[in-house]
């Protein structure tokens, strides 16, 4: 127990295990409690595993069969084909890698830029919180979708990379305020001060103390932003505002409403269908897996 | 006094509990939060309940008013008052009138018991309208003469909001809220936590002006034994869930039985006499896992244990007139 | 040691666009604490005492004043090594629960400010592992089963001697606590103030212990110092036995008639009285005494003429100075 009379002061050090080895055991132990937490862990892995190996199923050009253009749903087409008679399924399969890349490249830019802003101004309050949130007031007030299409006209989108970092780059304002507004409130609290009079750095307490504390908060954004973006590149392409690259789930919708007439020809629904299908299912899985997040990332809920 | 208040009699009332059982269910299964109790409250007197966190002290005033929040449960047992009936089995709607009008209750001062969005006048008329009270206006008036009997500008304090009062404001006006309906049962739980030295004394003294020219029965309970010292009547030990042992205040201070109770009467630094007197008290209040062991539950933190003290538990029995212990020893020591 | 020489500490509020508030939360406080001695503060909540505790820490800066450690005058170094400086003053939090980060374990808020120091030291891993080690023995705690805790896993009292390990990793010359035991359970405080009051003669530390608990304060520091403090000002100070026994200041007084009375072993003190007036916010005139509107002894001069602390050794500021015997004693 914990009292000095009762302690016997011994001089060897007994070894103590160390935990940390065992942070996917945890996880594993959180998502494994409730079944809605795992359907949305095999979805993101599945879209995950899509984007990964996807393009390496399919030949580079995929096959085109011009005696079954618009086919309906069958064993050999499971999701139909499209106007040249190529599998949806293979569309699908393939174009998730963009889709999915450039979503996480928009999302990572999004929560570093909007965390470490965040955490740096609501720190260190004075001339430099004015200056960031001055900026990150500007950022906010870009309208992202008009600059994008704007953007569109003078920059090749056919990188991912370029697209994840014009979405996330017009992005991180909002995470920023959350997290400055989080950090104001931690950097009053005791253990903040105590670090402080300790002689902790302030690269120290940003990133080791007040940092695990606003975890789980980031985590979710992470998840939201990667959804966020899927619809907004997946928006642009179906405006159509930017050169088709490459197979990407947001031609394939512009192509089944705008050239296909899939708002009002059956034939095509399958078409127009498959993408968001593929949208909605991948959406799901992030809804039911943020529910994990919290618990993950928050010791108080972890057990004893 | 208000006319829609039936002519009552101003006796005080008693309160009688028996073998009061109340469990959490929790994910590591049931605990038994308040595990058998018995106890009579004696009418016009301050009985003060002293245990530790997690002893059960503020699980039990719950019970008394039959609110015990979720995930708690009360599974047996009977809490009788006098001129209302049994908390326990009475119809709800008769309940909810006798909590306020019959039995008041004071929450810890640490709690924000009051709602930070309304005025405290507009709470008092809020809980007069949930009681039908229908002379609003003589409420208020009672409201008045019970805050400023309190040594408070009665005016003002109606008129403001949570935040704008002090600790020890507060915390009058949580007692001017248990009261103002006529309460003659009063529970404060914690009345004094969080209020520093002088506010803390300033309540006691209200508190105890109030008992008396009311003819409350009044029921502390507190985690500090000098509290309980200088203002209650009798003091009820609490520990681990079960009654460890009560007294008149004079007895339990000059002659406890119980080792608990003379480790929690050592561990009080004093400002007069020898400072060694004070001796710390070892250990840690029982965990979840502790509460089901078969022995004393007070064993592993005894300085005077006998070996059956690990495994069976002692009775709480009386063992004079108005006074019960719980310990093997029983009156053996000093 | 420590030696303070006329601390002042201003806090300006804005008060819309016309200007500033001033409010003088500490007014010109000296004293000295000598290595292993105590020192306590007393009063209320809003005192001042609190930020007194912090500009020891260095978490604010004084108005105006000289901090002596070591005989190293602290408002003199540059802040830079300031910071480093200050380590050897270490702050005892109230709440113990908001001085232990909830998102780390205890293991590594104990190895951080261990990690700086093996850093300057040249020490390696292992000698970190040993000081955790030591220093949570030293505070009574098993490190096998506390380790990998994170801080919502103890109870008030084991966390409080967390806070106080993590405190004497960096070495202190000084430890300020402030109200330690006061979200502790009455039960587990004493081991707590019996901690500190060890540490005192074990590493030579001066304890500067602030609290509204006259009795806390006589257990950890009963050979020290003790000052008691109204809105800022010292009204009262001297070897802390002389003024249990011989308050001489209305306020401390009532701070002693404020000591629960254990029925049953001691008796009220004849003199005893309970102020139910509360502590108001209202700011007194300069020529008036600060005590004056709570007073129960005040007179007319009390309005006229602001009492000045005086007085070798045992100083008060009270024009009508007169020993109450307001101490409950044992039957």
């Amino acid at each position: 127990m914990s009292v000095a009379e009762s302690t016997p002061v011994s001089s060897k050090i007994p070894h103590v295990p160390k935990n940390r080895a065992t942070f996917l055991h945890t996880a594993w132990r959180v998502i494994a409690k409730k079944p809605g937490r795992m359907v949305g862990l095999v979805i993101i892995l599945f879209f995950t595993l899509m984007a990964i190996a996807g393009p390496y199923l399919y030949p580079r050009n995929l096959p085109i069969n011009p005696n079954a253009i618009y086919a309906p749903i069958s064993w050999k087409y499971p999701l139909g084909t499209d106007f040249e008679g190529t599998s949806n399924l293979a569309l699908i399969v393939t174009g998730a890698r963009y889709v999915l890349f450039a979503a996480f490249m928009a999302a990572l830019f999004t929560v570093v830029i909007g965390t470490v802003l965040g955490l740096v101004s609501g720190y260190y309050v004075g001339w430099s919180d004015s200056v960031i949130m001055r900026i990150t007031d500007f950022i906010l007030t870009i309208p992202g979708f008009p600059l994008l299409v704007v953007l569109s006209t003078v920059w090749n989108f056919g990188q991912p990379v370029a697209m994840g970092f014009v979405l996330g780059i017009t992005g991180w304002g909002g995470l920023a305020r959350a997290v400055r507004s989080q950090t104001l409130s931690l950097r009053e609290r005791g253990f903040i001060e105590a670090a402080r009079t300790l002689g902790l750095s302030p690269f120290h307490i940003l990133f080791k103390e007040i940092l695990p504390n606003i975890a789980s908060y980031i985590a979710m954004n992470l998840l939201l932003a990667i959804t966020g973006s899927i619809y907004a590149e997946v928006g642009l392409f179906f405006l159509g505002v930017v050169p088709f690259q490459a197979n990407n789930w947001g031609v394939m919708l512009n192509l089944a409403v705008f050239s296909a007439g899939a708002m009002s020809s059956v034939q095509a629904l399958p078409y127009l269908l498959s993408p968001l299908i593929a949208l909605l299912v991948l959406t799901l899985g992030v809804v039911l897996f943020l529910d994990a997040v919290d618990e993950l990332f928050n010791p108080r809920l972890k057990e004893a | 006094m208000a006319l829609e208040f039936e002519a009552r009699d101003f006796h005080p009332r008693g309160m009688q509990i028996r073998d009061l059982h109340v469990i959490y269910q929790t994910n590591q299964g049931e605990i038994p939060a308040v595990n058998g109790v018995s106890m009579a409250i004696a009418p016009g007197k301050i009985t003060g309940i002293i245990g530790e966190s997690g002893s059960g002290k503020s699980t039990l005033a719950m019970a008394l008013m039959n609110a015990v929040p979720k995930p708690g449960r009360i599974v047996k047992g009977s809490v009788v008052v006098d001129g209302a009936g049994d908390m326990l089995t009475i119809d709800k709607k008769i309940r909810q009138k006798v909590r306020g009008r019959d039995i008041g209750f004071v929450f810890q001062a640490s709690q924000n018991s009051l709602n930070p969005l309304i005025r405290v006048g507009k709470q008092v008329l809020d809980l007069g309208r949930s009681h039908n009270i229908k002379d609003l206006r003589a409420l208020l008036r009672r409201a008045k003469e019970l805050l400023e009997r309190m040594g408070m500008d009665a005016e003002r304090i109606l008129l403001s909001y949570q935040h704008e009062l002090s600790g020890g404001m507060r915390q009058r006006v949580g007692i001017m809220l248990a009261l103002v309906l006529e309460a003659q049962v009063v529970i404060l739980d914690e009345p004094t936590t969080a209020l520093d030295m002088i506010s803390q004394a300033s309540v006691l003294e209200i508190v105890r002006q109030i008992h008396q020219e009311r003819h409350l029965t009044t029921i502390l309970i507190s985690h500090d034994m000098g509290v309980v010292a200088d203002l209650a009547d009798n003091v009820v030990v609490m520990y681990g869930g079960e009654l460890a042992e009560a007294g008149s205040t004079e007895e339990i201070l000059a002659h406890p039985l119980h080792p608990y109770t003379q480790g929690l009467i050592r561990a009080i630094p004093r400002i007069s006499g020898p400072l060694d007197q004070a001796i710390a008290l070892s250990g840690s209040p029982p965990d979840v896992a502790a509460l089901k062991v078969p022995g004393c539950l007070f064993a592993s933190r005894c300085p005077k244990r006998l070996p059956k003290c690990e495994n069976s538990r002692p009775i709480y029995e009386a063992i004079g007139s108005d006074r019960y212990v719980a310990c093997f020893r029983g009156t053996e020591h000093d | 040691m420590i030696d303070v020489k006329n601390l002042v500490k201003v806090f300006t509020a804005k008060k819309g666009v016309l200007g500033h508030d001033a409010i003088e939360a500490v007014s010109h406080m000296s004293f000295s604490i000598p290595g292993g001695g105590a020192l306590s503060l007393i009063g209320e909540s809003g005192s001042g005492k609190t930020t007194v505790g912090r500009i020891l820490a260095g978490l604010e800066v004084p108005t105006s004043g000289d901090i002596w450690i070591q005989r190293v005058n602290v408002m003199t170094l540059p802040p830079a090594e300031r910071r480093t400086f200050l380590r050897q003053v270490q702050l005892i939090q109230q709440d113990p629960y908001q001085a232990l980060n909830p998102a780390r374990t205890i293991e590594q808020s104990l190895e951080d400010p261990l990690k700086v120091i093996a850093r300057e030291r040249g020490k390696n891993g292992a000698w970190i592992q040993s000081r955790v080690h030591e220093v949570l023995l030293r505070v009574g705690m098993d490190p096998g089963s506390v380790l990998n805790k994170y801080p919502h896993m103890l109870s008030g009292g084991q966390r409080q001697r967390i806070v106080i390990a993590r405190a004497l990793t960096v070495e202190p010359k000084v430890l300020v606590a402030d109200e330690a035991v006061s979200m502790i359970d009455v039960s587990l405080r004493l081991g707590v103030l019996k901690l500190l009051k060890d540490l005192r003669q074990e590493f030579g530390i001066s304890l500067f212990f602030i609290t509204h608990d006259v009795a806390s304060a006589r257990y950890v520091g009963e050979d020290g110092q003790l000052f008691v403090i109204y809105k800022g000002q010292v009204v009262e100070s001297g070897p802390t036995d002389e003024i249990i026994s011989q308050p001489h200041h209305p306020y401390t007084q009532a701070l002693l008639s404020a000591v629960p009375v254990l029925k049953g072993l001691e008796d009220p003190g004849p003199d005893r009285f309970i102020p139910l007036r509360g502590n108001d916010q209202e700011q007194v005139p300069d020529t008036a005494c600060i005590y004056e509107p709570r007073c129960p002894f005040a007179q007319a001069k009390c309005q006229k003429e602001r009492p000045v602390l005086q007085g070798a050794g045992h100083a008060y500021a009270c024009h009508f100075p007169v020993v109450r015997r307001v101490v409950a004693t044992m039957k």
